[in-house]
């Protein structure tokens, strides 16, 4: 609701009014898609970074429709800064867990059956955390090309 | 005979890098080189009638792709993403120190 209201105040922020409607009724579905190439990284292609990159370019489809206010409501700055760096401490996390089976990056979890959606044990982990960083850090990447300002050091 | 294809574009890079002034134009030669790269890559990996490397239930293997230079190039395409991202931000530096991207005007790299 509380967005909605924001929605309604900004009329002039974004893009006309018809690309505004596409992009509510898409939005849904890109990261829909996303989220199915993530969870589905070790059945098919895909995985944690074609993932991630569908699941940032939703929110920055949400940026470039309905302008800035709008997208950092759903994902701020800070926010993405921290799920940048967690996602790499758990990739880290995940790998040096791998000792308790033996060595480094060793996959200690259960195998289960194949060709089923829990099956590769530390594989999900894994995709989850690269989703992270890299969706977090192509988010960031875009807001700091795109508001990029010198702020007074030379 | 195919790989000459990945060659051509290698040249197409490396003629955009050398004789270019725009910087912007020097960057896309560069994303250029990249590509010709992992073309060239990806063009090592098939196999005569090869199928993709993906294991589906109830198949069989017979003949597949290679699928070593795939995850090389899955790891270079985000390496390449970077650079490129981190040419882009110099690039704005350098117009915003000198309000150019001609790089025979920018005189004070010089020297």
């Amino acid at each position: 609701m509380k967005e909605h209201k924001v929605k309604n105040n900004n009329k002039t922020a974004g893009m006309s009014i018809i690309v505004k409607t596409i992009t509510r009724l898409t939005i849904g579905l890109i990261l829909l898609y996303g989220i199915y190439i993530l969870l589905h990284g070790h059945l098919t292609p895909g995985g944690g970074f074609a993932g991630g990159v569908i699941i940032t370019l939703s929110f920055i489809h949400i940026m470039l429709a309905f302008g800035k206010d709008v997208a950092f409501q759903k994902l701020n700055k800070s926010w993405s800064k921290i799920f940048e760096s967690t996602g790499a401490l758990l990739f880290l996390t995940i790998a040096v867990l791998g000792f308790l089976g033996g060595s480094f990056f060793t996959n200690f979890m259960d195998k289960g059956e194949p060709f089923e959606f829990l099956s590769a044990g530390t594989i999900i982990l894994s995709n989850i955390a690269i989703f992270l960083k890299v969706g977090a850090g192509l988010f960031l990447l875009f807001i700091m090309l795109v508001f990029f300002k010198i702020g007074g050091k030379k | 005979m195919t790989y000459f294809l990945s060659f051509i574009l290698f040249s197409i890079g490396i003629y955009c890098i050398l004789t270019k002034r725009n910087i912007l134009k020097i960057i896309i030669g560069i994303a250029i080189l990249d590509y010709a790269i992992n073309l060239f890559f990806i063009l090592i990996a098939y196999r005569t009638n090869g199928r993709s490397p993906i294991l589906e239930k109830g198949s069989t293997i017979k003949r597949i792709v290679d699928p070593l230079p795939h995850a090389v190039v899955l790891t270079s395409i985000v390496i390449g993403l970077a650079v490129t991202a981190l040419l882009v931000a110099i690039a704005i530096r350098i117009y915003e120190k000198y309000g150019t991207f001609d790089i025979n005007e920018i005189k004070e790299l010089k020297g």
